[in-house]
Parts: structure tokens; C-alpha cells; sequence
């Protein structure tokens, strides 16, 4: 008996010295793709780090975006690593001191050693970094090679070029411009970048940090172009009755011509049609203000409460490293954020020139907007899609709504 | 004697410790969190009445309110009388009625996940089920946007919910039928009645508790609607077809008001308990009848 304690006891002392350090990491990347890519990214840090060991927790999108706060704001943390969105996402978090800052990282090194200094703003809050990028990519309008040559369309650079464009679709029994708003988040594509083109970066800042009015005759000129467009009707019938992909296979099929969307579109192209994919920046409205673009940023953040943080940090440095951050986004198709990678193809390339050519980026709506004002902006946009006649009242209730939210 | 009128509460026990965690405490904790503004991980702060007062004046609560009661209406008022006749027809042994029955049956079990998925391809616009078939006899005006009109969508939802609920109300009829005694009917036949008559005179009165179940279940089941909704639209397009359920949780966890998500509960727990009290009522003063 006292032999088979000690044996026990002895390789117990061995389990301890021996065993390797844990660092667990809740994912949201539950797409087949990205979950593969993200694995097999795993096993080259336990390869070049033999000390630690990682755990993939990994959960579907949505579930993630609610679960996220409870591990946050348990009192014994958890989860070391996080998958979340750079942003006013981001800062939601940090400014209740629920995330950690990664100066850390940044010792011996500089952000702009590593990241475009255009993207340390929107990954830091009150001057500190608390999240890193690893992936980012742009949006634009997307279409269909082969249906534009059909029809002898060329790239439209301005808003009437535009507008003779989805005339001519239209004309030719295609529709126009495909969306799918069931979830409302396309939408808000639009409002977007008819805010930026109309009334530019700052301006839009502004609006989503709560400080603009939503009834300010300036941001009614964006509706007013908006309205164009459905007046018009160039856009697709019943959208709220589809989701983005169920758009999107207008588009596919030739039945629609062009689709604001996000470079994710590619991943739900069928095989066919996907090189025959292209985009085109979204048209200069007003020529007096600078082009500025849409380009969410993926990364990680560490929580407050992580038990592991010195692993976390040694994890996202190896995330920020150019080895990883290729590896990534060469699996994906999607644009690297470490400076020193260069785009994985032809279309990365083009999505990388057109922004590298743009005066400035903004996150997305619902990334850079209060969560609360990001949900009720969004479906009253859908409401003036279907009533654009209603927009002044409509605009006059999220100015309410921005009241009280912003009064907090 | 003592040990016999213990041994109930023994074996009570533990349901009852388990209810009192899962249901009796998180009823009190709602309401206590119905009167804090709480974003879920910073502290709660009491802000009283605040989130009541709020929703009074919260158009899209009263649009939930008001689709609920479309729901409750369209359960009542269509799955009873439905439900009712086929009942009534199940019951008769015609050739293949066992097919029949089981065809009826089958959305019974199928969960309401896949229900709505199921309706909102039957929905769609434009290569749906519905409107393929009212274009393909030439009624153009017929094919709707069934799921993206603010004025039909909730109509729509409710369709869809029913497909499942009248066979669930013909179940309870079709058990009902079973305890309408047989001499009953037949003394009815002897005495000249006819089927109208039988039906009217002797079987309805008869499906009495059967029809109480029945009403009260679907009031229930109209006012805790939720995941044909969160299946089909998410509340959508702008909030016209959400539901009370549904709208507390958009509040609680998409936009992180755990308060005011509670309110919103806590308003829909009152009504439910409300048609709980009727029942529960209805159904003592028969026991003691008996």
C-alpha cells in the first residue's frame, strides 16, 4: 500500500512538472472554413510553443455574441483568449474594465511594426490597445462579370452612372440591386456608405458615437438619395422576406445584377460563378468628399478575469505574427492585418488597392454603434425601405430612442 | 397512520426542490430584476417603476401585445372549431381513417423549429409553394409577400402555428370523445334525435372539460408564442410581427436590457397567470363537484 502511494505520489510530482500549460480560447468561428483554418493555425503555435496547450472552445455565431458577456462578467473567469469584432464592440467592454490591455505585446515592439496605423484607433480604447486584428476585408458592389458584358455595362464611377446602370438592368427584365433584410444588418451597408459618400467620415463617426441627431437635415440627404433607389424600385422585391444569402443567389443565378456586400460573399458563391465575381467601389456622390470605405476587422481580445493571461499574451503575439497572420488569411481569401502579408489573390489584391486608395475606413454600423442604438437603427431602416414616404417620423423616433440611450 | 400522511410529501420532495430552483426562484429573481436597469454584468440599480412606466409608451410592446391577442384570437377561434370537426370526423371508422388520423397528426411531431422553416419555404415569394400555385391558376393578385407585408406577416405566423395546433386540439377532442357514453348517444338515436341534434344536445355538453382544456391550452400556448416567430421573421420586417416573448428577448439579449427584457416578462407572466387562475379554478370546483 505505502509503495503504490508513493508510486502514485511520484508521478504526480512528474504530471506537474511535466504538464503543459493550458490556454483556452472561445470561438466563434464555427463555419466549417474558418474552424479548420483556425485549428490548423492552433497546432503550429503548440508546435512552436511545446510549453502551453490550447483548447478550442468553439460556438455558433449567435450563441457566441450572448454567452460572451457572462464569461466577461463572471466572477471567476474561464476562457484566456476571445474571438470578437475591433470596435465600439470592443470598447463596450473595455470601458467597464471587463477586458484586459495588451501593452504587453507591445514592449519590445511597435503596433505599426506589426498592424497599419490606420487600425490602432479602432483596436484601442482611451489610448490603450486591448485588441488585436487578425483578419479584416472591405465592401463593395459586387456583380456578375458575364451579366455586365451581356448588357454592355461598364463600372459606374458616379451616382448617375449608377442609376443608368440599374436602368438598363431593369430595362432588360433583371433586377437592379439584390439584398435579402431579414436580418437587418445588410441594410444598415447602406446606410453606411450613402453616410459616408454624402457626408464623409467624421460626420458618420460621429452619428454612430451618439453625438449627431438622427433628424439632422444633413443625415435626411442620405435618405433622400436612398429613396432614389426605391422610388425607382431597383430593389429586389419582398428583401425582408430573404436573408443576405437567399439575396445573394439572385445575384448568382442572373436574375439580379448587383449586391453591396462584404467580401464573405465569395464563400457562398457556388463554384461556378465565383470567378466570375467582381466588384467596383460604391459611387462618388458628392466629388468634394474624400473616399472612405467599409472594412470590419476580426481579431481577439483577452478577458479581465482570464486565468491564464501570461499564455494569452504569448498566443496573441504569436497571432499578430506575420507566419500566422498568412496562414489565415491565405485558408480564407480574406485580407491579413499584419503589414508584411501580402493579399492571397487577385481579388484580395484589388480589395486591398481600393482601400490602401481610401481616405479613411469606418467599422460597420452595428460595430461602431451602441448595440441598443445599433438594433433600432437597423430595423428603422427597413421600415423606410418599405415606407420611405414615413422617413421624417421615422428618423424623429430614433432621435428619441438616441436620447435615451445616450443619456445613460 | 403519521408515517402514511408523510410518505406524499416525501416523494414530493424532490420535484418540488427542483421546481422551487428552476421555475419558483427564477419567477421572484424576473421580478426583482423587472425593477433594476441591469446590462447583465455591471451592477443592477433600482430604478423602481421606471421600466413599466416605459413600456406603456413603447409602440413596438403594444404592437407585441396586440399580435399576441391576434394569436390568441386566431388559436381560439380557429383551432377549437377545427380541431372540433376533426375530431368528430377521426372518430367515425371510415375506410383508411387510421391513415387519415395519422396524416392529420404528423405536425404534431414535428417541433416548431422545423415547422417554421418548413412555412417559410412554403411562404416564399417568389418560388414558394403558395404563390407558384395561385400564379399557376392565374391568380396573380393572390401571391402575396407573405412574410415580408408588415399587414399579413403576423396572419401568416399564425397559419403556420396552427397547422400544428389544430391537430393537437383534435387529439384532446378525440380522448374527450372516448368518455361521451355510447348509451348515451344511443338512448339520443331511440329517442328520434337527430345527428345535429345528438350533436348539439348531447356530445358538445358532454366535451365540456374536454373544450376547457382546450381553450385554456391554446390561450397559453397564443401567449408564450415565440419560436415560430424567432424561426420565421425574428420579429421582422421592423418589429411588425414580434410578439411579447420575442420582444423580451431582443430587449434582454441583443440589446443587454435585462430590466426592461424583465418587465416585459413579467407583464406577459401576469397575463398567463391570469387564464392559469380560470383554469385552475375550473377544474377544483369540478373535483369538488365529484
Amino acid at each position: 500500500m505505502r509503495k503504490f502511494l508513493l508510486i502514485c505520489f511520484v508521478v504526480l510530482i512528474a504530471l506537474t512538472t511535466l504538464a503543459k500549460e493550458k490556454i483556452i480560447v472561445n470561438s466563434y468561428m464555427s463555419d466549417p472554413a474558418p474552424r479548420k483554418a483556425f485549428a490548423e493555425l492552433v497546432k503550429i503555435f503548440e508546435q512552436k510553443y511545446p510549453d502551453y496547450e490550447v483548447v478550442i472552445n468553439t460556438f455558433a455565431h449567435e450563441d457566441f455574441k450572448t454567452l460572451l458577456r457572462t464569461w466577461l462578467a463572471a466572477p471567476k473567469g474561464t476562457a484566456d483568449v476571445v474571438t470578437w469584432f475591433a470596435g465600439e464592440r470592443m470598447r463596450y467592454f473595455a470601458e467597464m474594465g471587463l477586458i484586459t490591455p495588451l501593452e504587453e505585446i507591445f514592449q519590445t515592439t511597435k503596433w505599426e511594426d506589426y498592424f497599419p496605423a490606420s487600425f490602432k484607433s479602432t483596436c484601442s480604447y482611451n489610448d490603450k490597445i486591448y485588441f488585436i486584428p487578425q483578419s479584416w476585408y472591405w465592401w463593395g458592389v459586387y456583380y456578375r462579370k458575364s451579366v455586365f458584358d451581356k448588357f454592355g455595362i461598364r463600372e459606374p464611377r458616379t451616382w448617375d452612372e449608377f442609376l443608368n446602370v440599374c436602368e438598363t438592368l431593369k430595362r432588360n427584365g433583371v433586377v437592379p440591386i439584390a439584398i435579402g433584410t431579414k436580418f437587418p444588418w445588410t441594410a444598415a451597408g447602406w446606410f453606411d456608405i450613402l453616410n459616408l459618400r454624402i457626408n464623409g467620415l467624421e460626420y458618420h463617426i460621429n452619428l454612430t458615437a451618439g453625438k449627431v441627431p438622427y433628424n439632422d437635415p444633413k443625415l435626411l440627404k442620405v435618405f433622400e438619395y436612398w429613396r432614389q433607389l426605391i422610388d425607382k424600385g431597383y430593389l429586389l422585391p419582398n428583401h425582408a422576406a430573404y436573408e443576405w444569402q437567399e439575396g445573394a443567389t439572385f445575384l448568382f443565378r442572373g436574375q439580379a445584377g448587383m449586391y453591396y456586400m462584404g467580401q464573405f460573399i465569395k464563400d457562398v458563391a457556388p463554384s461556378e460563378v465565383k470567378d466570375d465575381l467582381d466588384f467596383f467601389r460604391f459611387p462618388i456622390i458628392d466629388p468634394s468628399v474624400p473616399l472612405y470605405e467599409e472594412t470590419p476587422i476580426d481579431g481577439f481580445m483577452i478577458p479581465a478575469n482570464a486565468p491564464n493571461k501570461k499564455g494569452a499574451i504569448v498566443f496573441l503575439k504569436f497571432i499578430a505574427s506575420k507566419e500566422a497572420q498568412e496562414k489565415f488569411a491565405k485558408d480564407l481569401g480574406r485580407l491579413a492585418a499584419n503589414v508584411e502579408v501580402t493579399p492571397p489573390d487577385d481579388h484580395a489584391k484589388k480589395g486591398l488597392e481600393m482601400i490602401v486608395a481610401s481616405s479613411g475606413v469606418a467599422q460597420f454600423y452595428d460595430r461602431d454603434t451602441n448595440p441598443e442604438m445599433a438594433e433600432v437603427g437597423m430595423n428603422a431602416f427597413i421600415e423606410f425601405m418599405q415606407n420611405p414616404g414615413k422617413v421624417s417620423s421615422i428618423l424623429d423616433r430614433l432621435e428619441q430612442e438616441r436620447k435615451r440611450i445616450y443619456s445613460k | 397512520m403519521k408515517r402514511n400522511k408523510l410518505t406524499p410529501y416525501l416523494f414530493l420532495a424532490a420535484p418540488l426542490c427542483m421546481y422551487s430552483i428552476w421555475v419558483i426562484y427564477p419567477i421572484f429573481q424576473t421580478f426583482i430584476v423587472s425593477f433594476t436597469k441591469w446590462d447583465g454584468m455591471t451592477k443592477m440599480k433600482f430604478v423602481g417603476l421606471e421600466n413599466f412606466q416605459r413600456l406603456i409608451t413603447d409602440n413596438y410592446f403594444g404592437l407585441s401585445l396586440l399580435n399576441n391577442i391576434k394569436w390568441m384570437v386566431g388559436f381560439v377561434l380557429l383551432s377549437i372549431p377545427l380541431g372540433l370537426i376533426f375530431a368528430m370526423l377521426m372518430d367515425q371508422k371510415f375506410p383508411g381513417h387510421k391513415i387519415f388520423k395519422s396524416l392529420v397528426y404528423l405536425p404534431m411531431a414535428l417541433s416548431f423549429v422545423v415547422i417554421g422553416q418548413i412555412w417559410s419555404w412554403v411562404l416564399e415569394p417568389t418560388g414558394g409553394i403558395v404563390n407558384t400555385f395561385f400564379r399557376s391558376i392565374g391568380l396573380e393578385q393572390l401571391a402575396k409577400p407573405w412574410l415580408s407585408d408588415p399587414k399579413i406577416v403576423t396572419y401568416s405566423l399564425i397559419a403556420a402555428a396552427l397547422w400544428r395546433q389544430i391537430p393537437y386540439v383534435m387529439i384532446l377532442f378525440l380522448a374527450g370523445l372516448k368518455n361521451v357514453s355510447r348509451e348515451l348517444v344511443e338512448a339520443a338515436i331511440v329517442d328520434g334525435a337527430k345527428a345535429t341534434q345528438r350533436f348539439w344536445y348531447v356530445i358538445l355538453p358532454a366535451l365540456r372539460p374536454a373544450m376547457v382544456i382546450a381553450i385554456t391550452v391554446n390561450i397559453i400556448d397564443s401567449l408564450r408564442a415565440f419560436d415560430i416567430v424567432f424561426v420565421m421573421t425574428r420579429g421582422g420586417p421592423f418589429y411588425s410581427s414580434s410578439v411579447m416573448a420575442n420582444y423580451m428577448y431582443v430587449q434582454a439579449f441583443h440589446n443587454y436590457r435585462m430590466g426592461y427584457g424583465a418587465s416585459i416578462a413579467v407583464v406577459q407572466f401576469g397575463i398567463t397567470l391570469g387564464f392559469i387562475i380560470m383554469y385552475l379554478l375550473n377544474v377544483l370546483k369540478k373535483e369538488e363537484r365529484e
